[in-house]
């Protein structure tokens, strides 16, 4: 008699993998990945940062290929454990303009920066609803930079301070008040200090301004264009921006 | 057994194509060598061939034997449109319609900020040297439609208008024939975006 019945090893069952459904997200970016796939890098609003290969989406009449579109609001769903998560579906949403013109090289630079700043798999969900909202904003932007740096400096200051980098605007770097009237600097990774020769000098109406994100006024546009290449120069590195280099080349034509 | 240095260095040269990873580049690798020995050869004969005899077109960029192509070259076609397409491939496709009797030039890539590819790494300096011989009136910017591409169009258009060329861009949304009920969302929204009065 067979003291015990042979258990079959247990198999892996669907229901171990985890999946996700209906996820609202954004492809900042995809590479081509074998010969028919697209390696999908995923700005989703409840898990962050994702890895999703697209598997199929090359070939000649993928269902998927219209929908795959970057700057334009997605549903996906995804399972997978590992790094790469492989893509289930994914429905367009539709309601965006796709950018074109110089709003389309700005939402590459919104892009560039989230590929370089943001960790995997961390969720930042009020930084998705602002990313959201920049890419709706260069939508209905006119083509020139008058419209279309609001939106930026906007967007790169949530940006820092979800990362938790965003500079102290409302004192100086050793807690003392702003005194009106005072100009001042910004010594990156310290905050900000009595204005100092050969360093930009931000005025306290314009700090206070760019703290509230009121990018109304000429003025304030320019020194806060100065003050966030402050910011994020140490989070960047040397590593240039390529899109910034690009929007530089085409202002000097 | 270790593979032969020989053998081991044909599968390296192999992964240089794209989507072929070590697999499938030692399953080629073998194939050539036990089934296919003629193909083999063959085949290092026509890259070979390909290496020395093809080059750029002086005028049009594009893979040609001679140093001008055939559709530069030809007398019957108007110098005075030049269309800009990322690849040769493309080039192709717009031949096959008959609906084009200007002339090209082939950028052999596109504009992708997200990957580093900036103007230096397409012939874009060339393009700008060929638009403005004093034939050229109309460039049509015929990149793709996705992201990069446009983004290569917005960068020529502004380029090429500061120097006082005519550009426009080929139209898109539906397909000829097609039906409102089975073409997908996305290009019929950009379709209502991008209509034209009658």
């Amino acid at each position: 008699m067979a003291d015990k019945a042979v258990r079959k090893p247990r198999r892996k069952a669907a229901a171990d993998v985890p999946r996700v459904d209906a996820q609202p997200a954004f492809i900042l970016h995809q590479y081509a990945y074998r010969e028919t796939s697209r390696l999908l890098d995923v700005f989703s609003r409840d898990l962050g940062r994702v890895m999703i290969v697209a598997r199929g989406v090359q070939r000649p009449g993928s269902q998927l290929r219209g929908s795959l579109l970057a700057f334009q609001p997605l549903l996906l769903a995804w399972f997978g454990a590992g790094e790469v998560k492989t893509l289930h579906a994914a429905e367009w949403q539709g309601g965006l303009p796709q950018l074109t013109g110089l709003p389309l090289l700005c939402g590459f630079y919104l892009n560039e920066l989230l590929m370089k700043l943001l960790p995997r798999e961390d969720a930042y969900p009020a930084l998705f609803g602002a990313y959201f909202a920049a890419i709706r904003q260069l939508g209905c932007s006119a083509n020139e930079r008058a419209a279309v740096e609001p939106v930026l400096r906007s967007f790169e200051l949530t940006l820092l301070r979800a990362l938790g980098y965003a500079p102290t605007l409302d004192r100086q770097a050793g807690g003392a008040p702003l005194q009106p009237g005072q100009r001042y600097s910004y010594d990156a990774g310290f905050g900000l200090v009595p204005a100092r020769d050969g360093l930009p000098q931000f005025e306290v109406a314009v700090l206070q301004a760019i703290s509230a994100s009121c990018f109304d006024d000429d003025r304030v546009l320019g020194q806060a264009k100065l003050l966030m290449r402050l910011a994020f120069a140490p989070l960047l590195g040397d590593a240039p921006l390529h899109t910034r280099q690009l929007l530089i080349d085409l202002q000097t034509l | 057994m270790t593979v032969p240095s020989s053998l081991q260095q044909l599968i390296q040269a192999l992964k240089v194509l794209p989507g072929v990873g070590p697999k499938s580049a030692s399953r080629m690798a073998y194939h050539l060598l036990q089934r296919d020995q003629a193909g083999a050869a063959n085949l290092a004969h026509a890259i070979e061939y390909a290496m020395a005899t093809l080059s750029h077109c002086r005028h049009c960029n594009t893979f040609t034997e001679a140093e001008v192509c055939d559709i530069c070259a030809d007398d019957e076609r108007s110098r005075r449109q030049l269309c800009v397409v990322e690849m040769p491939t493309d080039l192709l496709m717009i031949e096959q319609t008959l609906a084009y009797q200007g002339l090209y030039f082939v950028l052999m890539g596109r504009l992708s900020p997200l990957d580093g590819i900036g103007t230096k790494d397409i012939a874009f300096e060339r393009l700008l040297e060929r638009a403005s011989d004093g034939e050229v009136e109309e460039v049509i910017l015929a990149t793709n439609f996705t992201v990069e591409g446009e983004a290569t169009a917005h960068y020529l258009a502004e380029t090429l208008r500061a120097r006082g060329l005519k550009v426009s861009r080929i139209a898109r949304g539906l397909p000829v024939g097609g039906e409102l009920e089975h073409v997908d969302p996305s290009t019929l929204a950009q379709a209502l975006v991008e209509r034209r009065g009658l």
